[in-house]
């Protein structure tokens, strides 16, 4: 089983990462201008609600935004380009999900820097009772010896 | 890995207090501006007078733009500071009005209460300009400079110490 772990865990991570590069390679499926409004609609923060897209909202913002992103796409604009749009006026704040990748990776990187320093302190136990300081005790053993013999004398 | 020992506790102690400290002065509704250092946006609109006003007509001369609201408590909290605004500095700076989802009859209420400080309030109908400054809701004011570059947001009503501020941004003296 102890044998299994580590062609486990690489495999497990292989399959992860033909996965990503699946869903990567994978042709994006064409939306109508009606969904490509309604995601993007989705992914903006209302300007005046508290935490709540612009889809979700019935304030007149989130109304004035919805009509601003219908009538981006209807003039032949990508949702890329309506989402920079936003940006250009409201700051990435506008947008519901950061588009920094380091928001998605930073997570990532510090559970991989945190299982690095797990394993190494872990091994670091495993060797340090594998190999028991036997000069060491040896010299303990004696130095008892000389005791119990003084104390004997 | 000595040395490593005694760094874990300001590794973890450091970051921390630095994003307390920053996160609980930091005002979770302010949304910054991304319009610092770009040009105004541009704007042809009816004023409550119903004359027109183009963005081109403001060039050359510093510029204030106030997004207000007759049913926005703190824009009436921020009223007597704009009355004397327009009293003091009329000659030197441009101040223009525009309203933030409402009527222009609710608008001309408003003034006829609280007073009228005899600048042009636009009306923005379909939230078209407020969107264009990012505006989040009223009041915020924007301070563009005589060359038409904004310079300067405020979030919330302004006061007296928060105009002078801004106010400096676009070279204008307010003492």
């Amino acid at each position: 089983m102890k044998g299994l772990a580590l062609p486990l865990a690489g495999g497990a991570l292989l399959a992860l990462a033909a996965l990503a590069l699946l869903s990567a390679l994978q042709p994006p499926v064409a939306a109508t201008r009606l969904e490509q409004a309604a995601a993007l609609s989705a992914q903006l923060r209302c300007p005046d609600c508290a935490g709540l897209s612009v889809a979700e909202s019935s304030s007149g913002s989130a109304q004035a935004i919805r009509n601003e992103v219908d009538g981006l796409l209807a003039a032949g604009q990508t949702p890329d380009q309506v989402r920079q749009h936003f940006v250009d006026r409201y700051g990435e704040w506008i947008l519901l999900s950061p588009r920094a990748p380091i928001a998605w990776l930073l997570p990532v990187v510090l559970l991989v820097v945190a299982g690095l320093g797990l394993g190494a302190w872990l091994l670091r136990a495993r060797r340090g009772k594998a190999s028991p300081p036997l000069v060491a005790a040896a010299a303990e053993l004696q130095r008892v010896r000389d005791e119990v013999e003084a104390l004997d004398a | 890995m000595r040395v490593l020992r005694w760094l874990i506790l300001p590794l973890l102690v450091v970051p921390l207090s630095w994003v307390l400290l920053t996160g609980f002065s930091v005002n979770p509704n302010e949304v910054p501006s991304a319009l610092i250092g770009k040009p105004m946006p541009s704007f042809s609109l009816t004023t409550l007078d119903g004359t027109k006003l183009d963005s081109r007509a403001l060039r050359g001369k510093p510029v204030m733009i106030n997004f207000w609201a007759s049913w926005c408590p703190p824009c009436v909290a921020e009223h007597s500071v704009l009355l004397d605004a327009q009293r003091r500095l009329g000659g030197r700076l441009q101040i223009v009005g525009v309203l933030y989802q409402d009527t222009a009859a609710d608008a001309r209420s408003f003034l006829a209460t609280h007073g009228d400080p005899g600048y042009a309030s636009l009306q923005d109908d379909d939230s078209r300009l407020a969107l264009d400054f990012g505006v989040s809701g009223p009041p915020e004011t924007y301070f563009v400079d005589a060359g038409g570059m904004v310079r300067g947001k405020q979030f919330g009503p302004l006061s007296a110490a928060a105009l002078r501020e801004q106010l400096a941004r676009i070279g204008v003296s307010d003492s």
